[in-house]
């Protein structure tokens, strides 16, 4: 059984291009079977009959086009047309990649703020800024802004304090929570403390002068 | 900036040398004083500069020894600080220190002072000591003799109740009272709660609001027609009318207030005293520019009080009687006696063999 001529090598053939270093043994080869066998005679007439047609075409091109040009308007037009392409189109959302590091930072800047207001704060500072919070959130229901611009004595769980001119004096018992605690309308406040083992029992207060 | 914080710098140096070296606590004791420091090493105060603010804190214990005739049953020191407006006490009110017997009373105080306003010398001193004659010794700048006396009225009244107790219903009787006492103190409710003076006609209040004044038969003075005004977690502004119907004339005297929540729980407020001149059988009105401001957030449902106190022109007190205590209503919100304090802690901790000894030694 004969064995055809490589399709590549018959358009190559049709159009004169073949290698030099190729062409004499290839192209007395393709010549001799070309010769001999009808559908590959038949396939290189239809491959030189599209170069003719091609050529034809070439003709009708407008005389003295400049190649280079063409190109370069042609490749700016692109361009443009993708940057309008993405100007109408719907942008996608970036969603950012949370890192675990930034995270851990800031929990471990969280625990050391809230160890050392735990460990240097008073209680009673915390509480009176905790009051404060909430004045605000409630819009200063509890609060009236007037009373705070006086003395103001005050007795709870951490102990009996007075806040005057800007100074504060808070007098407790060494932790201990007191049992009782209340304040008098002359301007003092009490609290009442228990000793646990001895069953002594103190009494701590503030007075506004 | 830096001319002003090097100076604010200094002093806080200067200052924490003197903690550091004593001298920034005054213990300071009359020389004829019936009380005298057995220990002059004191701890020093500890100066920290925080933010704006100085804070100074005085955590100390003296040792005092009564080296007067008498025993002593209650002793109030004062501390102050130079400078700074406003004073504290540490009052010890169930003492028994026979002569020449010691005995201890622990001190903490914090101090927060602007860094601006420089290191005031903390100072403790001696204010009064009430023997158990009744005598006092003491400057009494924080009025605290009337406070002294009152207690050991109220701890003469309890330990006469808790011995008669004993006598009649033996030692289960008092131990059921004890439990009685310790259930009480235990389902007491209490409230943080400020106290601004001068400042009741601005405090935004919704309505006035009624007193009901329980009566005390016996009590010298009879209280009526009270109102104050309350808001959203306040009240001010109190006043309300007195009457002496004892034969004797008041110069002092002491209600009690309390103040019942939404959930119908009750407790004591405040106390309202009031100095005045009534000659028997006179009334008077009595007004007081002061407003309460409770830490929680709290609607005021209704408000009650009693006369809990009562000082006479001679100096001589009346205080409310243990069956009048008992009443209905008066009985949860009354505060007990620092004395029975004691003595239910003493029952608590050591059983009540302890406590019957405790009643027997005076």
């Amino acid at each position: 059984m004969k064995r055809h001529v490589m399709e590549t090598e018959l358009a190559l053939y049709a159009a004169g291009d073949l290698p030099v270093w190729r062409s004499a043994l290839v192209r007395l080869r393709v010549r001799l079977h070309v010769r001999r066998c009808r559908e590959c005679h038949g396939l290189l007439e239809a491959l030189r009959t599209d170069r003719q047609e091609l050529r034809r075409s070439a003709d009708d091109m407008p005389a003295n086009v400049d190649w280079d040009q063409l190109a370069a308007e042609m490749t700016a037009n692109i361009r443009v047309g993708l940057a309008a392409g993405e100007c109408v189109t719907p942008r996608e959302r970036k969603v950012a990649a949370m890192s675990w590091r930034p995270v851990a930072i800031a929990a471990g800047l969280v625990v050391l703020l809230a160890g050392a207001w735990w460990l240097n704060i008073p209680r009673t500072d915390t509480e009176a800024i905790g009051r404060a919070i909430r004045d605000m959130a409630t819009g200063g229901h509890i609060s009236a802004p007037q009373e705070e611009r006086g003395p103001v004595v005050g007795a709870s769980s951490a102990g009996v304090v007075l806040v005057e001119n800007g100074g504060r004096m808070g007098i407790d018992q060494g932790g201990l929570e007191p049992v009782m605690y209340s304040v008098s309308t002359q301007g003092s406040a009490s609290a009442r403390y228990v000793d646990q083992d001895t069953g002594q029992v103190t009494i701590t207060a503030t007075y506004v002068q | 900036m830096f001319s002003k914080t090097l100076p604010v710098a200094a002093a806080a140096l200067v200052w924490s040398g003197l903690c550091a070296s004593g001298q920034g606590l005054k213990i300071d004791f009359p020389k004829d004083s019936p009380v005298s420091p057995l220990t002059t090493d004191v701890s020093p105060p500890t100066a920290t500069a925080r933010g704006g603010a100085n804070l100074i804190e005085v955590n100390t214990a003296l040792s005092l020894r009564n080296s007067s005739q008498k025993r002593i049953r209650s002793m109030t020191l004062m501390v102050s600080a130079q400078d700074a407006a406003g004073k504290g006490s540490v009052s010890v009110p169930t003492l028994d220190a026979g002569p020449g017997e010691t005995f201890s009373i622990h001190i903490d105080t914090r101090l927060v002072r602007p860094l601006t306003a420089g290191s005031p010398v903390v100072e403790v001193s001696l204010d009064g000591v009430l023997f158990d004659d009744l005598s006092f010794y003491g400057p009494d700048m924080l009025h605290s003799q009337r406070n002294m006396i009152m207690w050991e009225l109220e701890a003469q009244r309890d330990r006469k109740y808790f011995k008669s107790l004993l006598a009649s219903r033996g030692a289960e009787g008092l131990r059921k009272e004890m439990l009685s006492s310790l259930a009480r103190q235990a389902d007491s409710s209490q409230r943080g709660v400020q106290m601004v003076r001068g400042r009741a006609t601005n405090i935004d209040a919704e309505r006035e609001a009624q007193f009901a004044f329980l009566d005390i038969p016996e009590s010298p003075v009879e209280v009526s027609g009270g109102v104050a005004r309350i808001g959203a977690s306040l009240a001010g502004a109190p006043r309300f009318e007195v009457r002496n119907r004892s034969g004797r004339a008041v110069q002092h005297l002491e209600i009690a207030w309390i103040v019942k929540d939404q959930q119908g729980r009750e407790f004591l407020a405040a106390s309202m005293p009031a100095d005045m001149k009534l000659a028997p059988n006179q009334s008077s009105p009595v007004a007081q520019d002061a407003a309460l401001r409770f830490d929680r957030p709290i609607s005021i449902q209704s408000m009650s009080g009693f006369v809990s106190s009562v000082e006479f022109a001679d100096g001589s007190q009346w205080i409310p009687s243990r069956s009048a205590m008992d009443q209905p209503g008066l009985r949860q919100v009354a505060a007990p006696s620092p004395e029975e304090q004691r003595l239910s802690q003493i029952y608590a901790k050591k059983g009540i063999q302890a406590l019957i000894d405790e009643l027997k030694r005076f």
